[in-house]
């Protein structure tokens, strides 16, 4: 203990080295020191000076120091990016450090689990992308400005409503129920949320995309993990940092919507042909005559002059704003990190908007050699408003019904046209009546220490703490509803996560050649949850105007509090071992004890080795200049899924309503089979990789080549209901992906025009391997598209017929098989199997909605103090089962597109283009389960071009600003989609991904237009 | 220094040792467990409820299997639902989601009557009377559940205690006339078992209702002496607590559900705990003054419609042409025929109106086909008469002992009489299928009238013998295997 207090000392006394009150040393002299980038031949600002005797200090903005010490000492100088420089002091008072730039890209290190890793020490597949300029991305979310740019990574924005997640996947899917989220390390912290991370915060993004990577995080990884550095404090005087962005989204609109009189000549048509099926007279007056049923008529009212375009009508371009400060700085021994952000999205659809909050604080102090600590803190708090109904309700909506009356209430369609039309609420009304918002406020905290036990030998322990708030308030007034009752309900939850996390980390080197790295450590986790959720009765709310559940009677059924707890116990360890660095070794191996499994297997073990060999290191490479890099991996990993309910292994009573003499009363039963069996999901994953660098980085490739298996799905198997249950959660089954993935980065240009091109593409296949015991399961839904599992085919596939021709004449009616029922203007299928009759046999496969291929490319140029950037993004292969087109056919009566009715069966004299069946809602099944709604989705988009100017330096520190960018950027600049490809976005999917034994991915019903988003904005530090 | 560290390390591993616990053996806050259940009476009462409860969920959609297979109801364009189209086609195949939901809801509410009975000695803090009570109601929800299969699917496996993944995956069809047995004995013990309906409610099974349903098993088995015997019973016993609504339309009232006719019905609450029957049939465009908005999956058929004369009280509660949709201001109605026997005012798709499981004019026109085939047909016309007089307010309508002289001639108009008595209440089906009708009656169906054409749609339908019985449901099928659970014949 006398020797820790005596470091102290010493320590304390190094911290104010440059005062002479404190001064130690006899002889003692002042030095005064530049460092500069030997290159450029700039002070570096922020390098770390440190004396043999142990003193600090670090260079000002302009890369100068003075330090007080005896000569004698020798100085070691340190820069991030730079290599370390050692010098011996003389009697010479000045000193002038070159410091040359570290020598090769690969020499940067890696973010890996519990630590890091020089990148050339890699042994797995991961991917890591600094923070250069993903904050001039203008986005609400982080993450989507990752689209494109890794491969192996694909992030698709499913949804467009303001502030929406999009949809992560590293290396496919593989899970059936229990989710194949990548699992999100923020600062050590698993389980974060991307909400909570502001683009600007972001110092790398590493990607752990092979399993023997993220099997370190165990019964976690099964989905890939990404972990998130964020900016911490650096030495040196204060550096201010602002982001100012501005600009408007521009909905992609579609451009073939009919106008009234189309409309009305179409609906004639479409009248017509239902009175044609039912063996009416066509010839009959459209309108006023009993002989003709009201079902079949049209009301000529419905030509009054108004003409809306309801799609124009609830779409604008909306405003954005965003600003981003940040404060850094601080002493070698104590630095700090200090940010806050705003922003504001208004949604493209009327009455929606994002807004968040946020700031993040952070601390680092070295309270001795051996001992540092520090703690972050960051709050963020969300709001959004979003629309109570997808696009469809709104865009399909009649043109004959005015936006709003001239006494301010919203006609219906039906007020126009009593019967037969579609008899939802006026879109505009619903818009203006609805207001669905919810609020988050969530804390990620953490405080750490770090002690030096040995030179080489360091244990961190941490404790983390999330704390997570929602709510959501939401109000129908009853004129903005279909049913005319207003209805309203309300839900608080809130999640608070602890979490600590020990680690024991030994670096060495022995004997010169044998590098050694050892790790260990323990994690203990617990995350509680509760929620409120309150209903009101429909139809109960006393006025239109107070929102709050005061105003109205509480549903019994559908209000409740609920607790949930969750926790984890978790032992791993990792050893590295490099030979000359050329030989790599790395295996890890983690072990978690989780609440959530049954008695009989609580504990999972997650095994993983890995292996490399950089040739370029061998003797025989030496003498060349071709090659400068060249490293061929090998690994082989094991990782879980742990994303279940928090109880799903018990037997569970839950309860509900019967009424008894008017009396509702609460009645229980067993709601699931128990199973203490259940365990994990496991992935076995193997990956090949190479790396391959020429002329001294300026061209690098990287290649994988993986296989993954996921074994011991987890997933709600059916049984036979004798049980009393439908299914019961079970791990069964297995689901292969296997790919490729390929990066290119090179320095096309290094002179005064530079160029730098990222080149990236990636292959998925995906198979089911077993289901356990039976070959195949289906997942139907109304008008029969299924989506199909089976062995040997690719997940959740469209399954369904093949629709070939329309049966146009009455003679093809009598010679070809067709369905019961089918009759004139409904379509001709394939007679797979060949027996003359079309029957449930005669279904094939029809697709994925899976992509085959992703590709991205990122150009950059500059040119003296001009920039420009653009990143390209495709996706090949994937289909959609565009559901929302039947609505623009009329199916309600509404409005349609005339791309979607052009060359339609209408009537034995119109039999159409002999291709497009009769439309409607009556013969929808006939079309409906077969391809004639699955659309190719790829697409090509310019996912954004930016284009920049940074002010001359010396022009800039005149105003005392060090750095100033303005740029302008424009986001999907262009998107390219196949001919017959015609939702908004072709990433759109309404019906969820995969997530359940009944998931319908590929389904789309109403998914939102994609913006282009025009954004001016400036970066400025000072 | 290296001893404080062992220390540290060793102090936070107990530290966090001693959480084991806490953290890996966590106990649901929010909900009960199969071992913590059944414990004490009030668990009971909660589990019987529970076996309601099943009921309170599958009766509303029966109508999908049981009235759109029949010639009652037929479905609208303007609704798809899966499985609906091939019933109404009756090409109902053993993949048809309605017909697998219903065999599943069906055993999920044996599961639930079978655990009731299983646990019935666990709890020792109820009266014997309340003891009874449970076990009677949970026998009673058994034979129901039973019933409704047995008439369905014919033979089905025979359930009587909570069986494991495995031993289901064993378990085969009983023999139909073994599920009977069972139905038969569980009933009987209810009848033991149960107070009277006095006692409880109209919404719990009941002593009476238990013998009402008991006389109804044995008409569907055609044990014409049994039926007999057993219904007479109810009439001696408990006939004077039971009779006719005067107004066959106050049946149908939100105010009179507790009427002298009911002997058991499931019990809803508008808005909170509502049933979507009374919305199902409504136009798209709601009624006014009723209801907002409808589902129109079925419309009553132009077959059943035409069978209603014009005096009959029973046509505004069966089908109702003059529609007037919601913001119709209840002016200028439009023909278009609906099915009004559940539309009262209500709360779209959550209705508080009662739906009958058993009602008297049922057990009167169940007691007058035994009394006909056990050939003492005077009597059988008595009791049709109390339907037919109570339908148009008069005795004008009655049958004489002329019109009906023989038996099959009964057949035919008590046959139509349940037709139009029992429309929409799932009974249309098992009436054809038990007096060998169905073949003959389901090979043409009227739909979709034109009164200004005066034509209505006709449809020809392939009725066979064999679907007499549904198919078993596939799902179910695969599970198991098909040496375990076989195909009905014909499908």
């Amino acid at each position: 203990m006398a020797k820790l207090t005596n470091i102290s000392c010493l320590l304390l006394c190094a911290t104010c080295g440059a005062s002479p009150l404190f001064s130690v040393a006899q002889q003692a002299m002042t030095y005064n020191g530049l460092v500069k980038d030997k290159q450029l031949n700039v002070g570096l600002a922020g390098a770390t000076i440190r004396t043999s005797s142990g003193k600090y200090t670090s260079t000002d903005n302009e890369g100068k120091f003075q330090l007080l010490t005896s000569p004698g000492d020798s100085l070691t100088i340190t820069s991030v990016g730079y290599d370390s420089y050692r010098v011996a002091l003389t009697s010479t008072p000045t000193l002038i450090i070159p410091l040359v730039k570290s020598a090769t890209q690969l020499e940067e290190t890696v973010v890996i689990g519990y630590g890091s890793i020089k990148k050339s020490s890699l042994t797995a597949s991961v991917s890591k992308i600094e923070n250069k300029n993903l904050d001039q991305v203008p986005s609400a979310r982080p993450e989507t400005a990752l689209q494109g740019r890794l491969p192996g990574l694909n992030i698709s924005q499913t949804r467009s409503t303001p502030g929406a997640a999009p949809v992560i996947r590293i290396r496919g899917i593989g899970s059936i129920s229990a989710g194949n989220d990548p699992l999100l390390v923020v600062d050590g912290f698993p389980g974060a949320s991307w909400s909570n991370i502001n683009a600007n915060d972001i110092e790398s993004i590493e990607v752990l995309k092979d399993a023997s990577a993220a099997s370190i995080y165990g019964s976690r990884a099964s989905g890939g993990v990404i972990i998130i550095t964020t900016r911490t404090g650096k030495a040196g005087k204060p550096v201010v940092r602002a982001n100012v962005l501005a600009g408007w989204s521009q909905p992609i609109l579609h451009d073939d919507f009919m106008n009234s009189q189309e409309y009305y000549e179409t609906i004639i048509k479409y009248q017509n042909r239902e009175y044609f099926y039912v063996g009416g007279d066509t010839s009959l007056p459209l309108w006023g005559d009993s002989r003709r049923p009201a079902g079949y008529q049209v009301n000529p009212d419905i030509l009054n002059g108004n003409d809306v375009n309801w799609q124009n009508a609830v779409t604008k371009n909306a405003p954005f704003q965003s600003y981003d400060l940040s404060v850094t700085g601080g002493t070698e021994q104590s630095k700090y990190y200090l940010s806050a952000v705003y922003k504001d999205q208004q949604g493209t659809l009327l009455n929606t908007f994002f807004k968040s909050y946020g700031m993040r604080a952070s601390v680092d102090t070295k309270i001795n050699e051996r001992f540092q600590i520090g703690a972050m803190l960051n709050p963020t708090y969300q709001s959004a408003r979003t629309s109570p109904l997808t696009m469809d309700s709104y865009n399909k909506y009649p043109p004959f019904v005015a936006i709003q009356n001239p006494d301010g209430s919203y006609p219906k369609a039906r007020d126009y046209w009593g019967f037969n039309v579609s008899s939802q609420a006026n879109p505009m009304g619903i818009l203006m009546g609805t207001n669905n918002q919810g609020q988050t406020l969530s804390a990620l905290g953490n405080i750490y220490a770090v002690y030096k036990i040995l030179d080489g030998l360091t244990l961190k322990t941490t404790l983390n703490a999330n704390m997570f708030y929602n709510n959501t308030d939401k109000f129908q007034a009853s004129w903005a509803s279909n049913t005319g009752l207003s209805s309203g309900s309300a839900a608080d939850s809130r999640i608070i996560t602890l979490l600590n996390e020990n680690t024991l980390n030994y670096n060495r080197t022995f004997a010169q050649h044998h590098d050694v790295s050892l790790m260990a450590g323990a994690s203990y986790q617990k995350a509680t949850s509760r929620n409120i959720n309150l209903l009101a009765v429909n139809g109960t709310f006393n006025n239109n105007i107070i929102e709050t559940l005061n105003n109205a009677l509480i549903n019994p059924n559908g209000s409740n509090t609920l607790k949930s707890v969750w926790g984890m116990i978790s032992y791993f360890g990792r050893a590295n071992y490099a030979y000359k660095e050329k030989y790599l070794l790395s295996a890890s191996i983690r072990t978690d004890g989780s609440s959530r499994f049954g008695p009989d297997n609580k504990w999972g073990l997650f095994p993983s080795a890995s292996a490399a060999w950089r040739i370029s290191k061998e003797n025989f490479m030496l003498d060349q200049e071709l090659i400068s890099d060249f490293k061929l991996r090998a690994s082989l990993g094991n990782s879980g899924n742990m994303n279940i309910g928090d109880f799903a292994y018990l037997g569970l009573v839950t309860g509900g309503l019967y009424t008894v003499n008017d009396q509702t009363q609460n009645w229980l039963a067993q709601s699931s089979f128990g199973n203490n069996k259940l365990s994990w999901e496991k992935t076995n994953e193997f990956d090949l990789g190479i790396d391959l660098s020429f002329w001294t980085n300026r061209l690098s490739i990287t290649a994988d080549y993986y296989r993954k298996r996921t074994k011991n799905l987890l997933y709600q198997v059916s049984i036979p209901s004798t049980t009393g249950f439908t299914s019961s959660l079970s791990n069964i089954g297995e689901i292969e992906n296997k790919g490729f993935e390929f990066d290119l980065n090179s320095k096309n240009l290094i002179g005064k025009l530079k160029w730098n091109t990222n080149f990236n593409f990636s292959f998925n296949r995906n198979k089911v391997i077993n289901l356990g015991g039976v070959n195949e399961r289906m997942t139907s839904i109304s008008y029969g598209m299924n989506w199909l599992l089976r062995v040997g085919e690719p997940m959740f596939s469209y399954y369904g017929y093949k629709h070939i021709g329309v049966f146009q004449r009455e003679e093809q009616l009598n010679s070809l098989p067709k369905l019961t029922g089918e009759k004139l203007g409904n379509p001709i299928y394939e007679d797979i199997n060949k027996d003359g009759k079309i029957t449930a046999d005669d279904r094939s496969i029809l697709g994925n909605f899976m992509p085959k291929s992703y590709w991205g490319m990122t150009n950059a140029f500059s040119y003296r103090n001009f920039d420009l950037s653009f990143t390209l993004q495709a996706v090949i292969g994937s289909k959609m089962y565009n559901f929302e087109n039947q609505f623009y056919q009329g199916s309600v009566l509404g409005n349609m597109r005339k791309s979607l009715v052009a060359g339609s069966w209408w009537s034995p004299q119109e039999p159409g283009d002999g291709h497009t069946p009769a439309l409607s809602l009556s013969q929808l099944s006939f079309n409906a389960n077969s391809d004639l709604y699955i659309e190719d989705a790829s697409f090509l988009a310019l996912r954004n071009i930016n284009f920049g100017y940074t002010f001359p330096t010396d022009l800039s520190s005149k105003m005392g600003i060090k750095s100033l960018r303005l740029f302008t950027s424009v986001n999907n600049a262009f998107l390219l989609t196949k001919k017959g490809f015609h939702a908004y976005n072709p990433e759109g999917y309404t019906g969820g991904e995969v997530g359940g034994i009944s998931s319908t991915p590929g389904y789309n019903v109403g998914s939102e237009p994609i913006s282009r988003v025009y954004t001016f904005g400036l970066n400025l530090s000072f | 220094m290296k001893l404080n560290i062992t220390i540290l390390l060793l102090a936070s591993s107990l530290l966090f040792g001693s959480c084991t616990d806490e953290l890996l053996n966590t106990i649901p806050p929010s909900s009960l467990t199969d071992i913590n259940y059944y414990n004490d009476a009030n668990d009971m009462e909660k589990a019987v409820l529970g076996i309601y409860a099943k009921m309170q969920s599958r009766k509303p959609n029966d109508y999908q299997l049981l009235e759109l297979s029949s010639d009652n109801l037929y479905g609208s364009t303007n609704t798809g639902f899966a499985g609906i189209p091939e019933i109404d086609a009756l090409a109902i195949s053993p993949n048809n989601p309605i017909l697998t939901a219903f065999w599943q809801e069906s055993y999920a509410g044996i599961f639930r009557a079978n655990a009731v009975i299983s646990n019935i000695d666990k709890p020792k803090d109820y009266t014997e009377s309340k003891k009874n009570q449970h076990l009677g109601e949970a026998k009673f929800m058994r034979a129901l559940f039973y019933f409704d299969l047995v008439r369905t699917f014919g033979a089905v496996p025979k359930v009587l205690t909570a069986l494991s993944i495995d031993e289901a995956r064993q378990y085969k069809r009983s023999a139909t006339e073994a599920i009977y047995d069972q139905i038969i004995q569980d009933l009987n013990d209810a009848i033991e078992k149960l107070p009277l309906k006095s006692a409880l409610s109209r919404n719990r099974a009941s002593k009476e209702a238990a013998l009402a349903l008991l006389g109804k098993v044995y008409v569907a088995k055609k044990d014409w002496t049994n039926a007999e015997t057993v219904l007479r019973q109810f009439f001696t016993s408990y006939g004077d607590n039971y009779m006719l609504v005067a107004d066959y339309n106050q049946l149908w009232s939100l105010e009179n559900e507790n009427n002298s006719e009911v002997l058991f019905s499931i019990g809803y609450t508008d808005g909170t705990n509502g049933q979507d029957l009374s919305t199902a049939f409504v136009p798209n465009g709601g009624i006014y003054n009723l209801v907002s908005r409808g589902s129109e999956v079925a419309l009553p058929s132009w077959s059943l419609h035409k069978k209603i004369q014009a005096d009959d009280t029973r046509l505004r509660k069966t089908v109702e042409s003059n529609y007037f949709s919601a913001v119709s201001g209840g002016q200028n109605a439009i023909y278009f025929p609906y099915a009004s026997k559940f539309i009262v005012k209500h709360t779209a798709l959550a209705a508080g109106l009662d739906l009958p499981v058993l009602r008297l004019a049922d057990v009167i026109l169940l007691y007058a086909e035994a009394l006909n085939e056990n050939g003492k047909l005077g009597d059988a016309i008595t009791q049709l008469n109390k339907i037919r007089q109570r339908a148009f307010g008069s005795q004008n309508h009655n049958y004489s002992i002329d019109q009906l002289t023989q038996k099959d001639q009964f057949v035919t108009a008590l046959l139509d009489e349940r037709q139009i008595e029992l429309a929409f209440e799932c009974e249309r089906w098992y009436d054809l299928v038990r007096q060998g009708k169905m073949t003959a009656v389901m090979k043409v169906e009227e739909r979709n009238y034109n009164p200004s054409s005066q034509i209505a749609q006709k449809v020809t339908l392939s009725p066979k013998d064999y679907m007499h019985l549904f198919p078993i449901p596939q799902t179910e099928i695969d599970l198991v295997g098909k040496t375990i659970l076989e195909q009905n014949p014909g499908y």
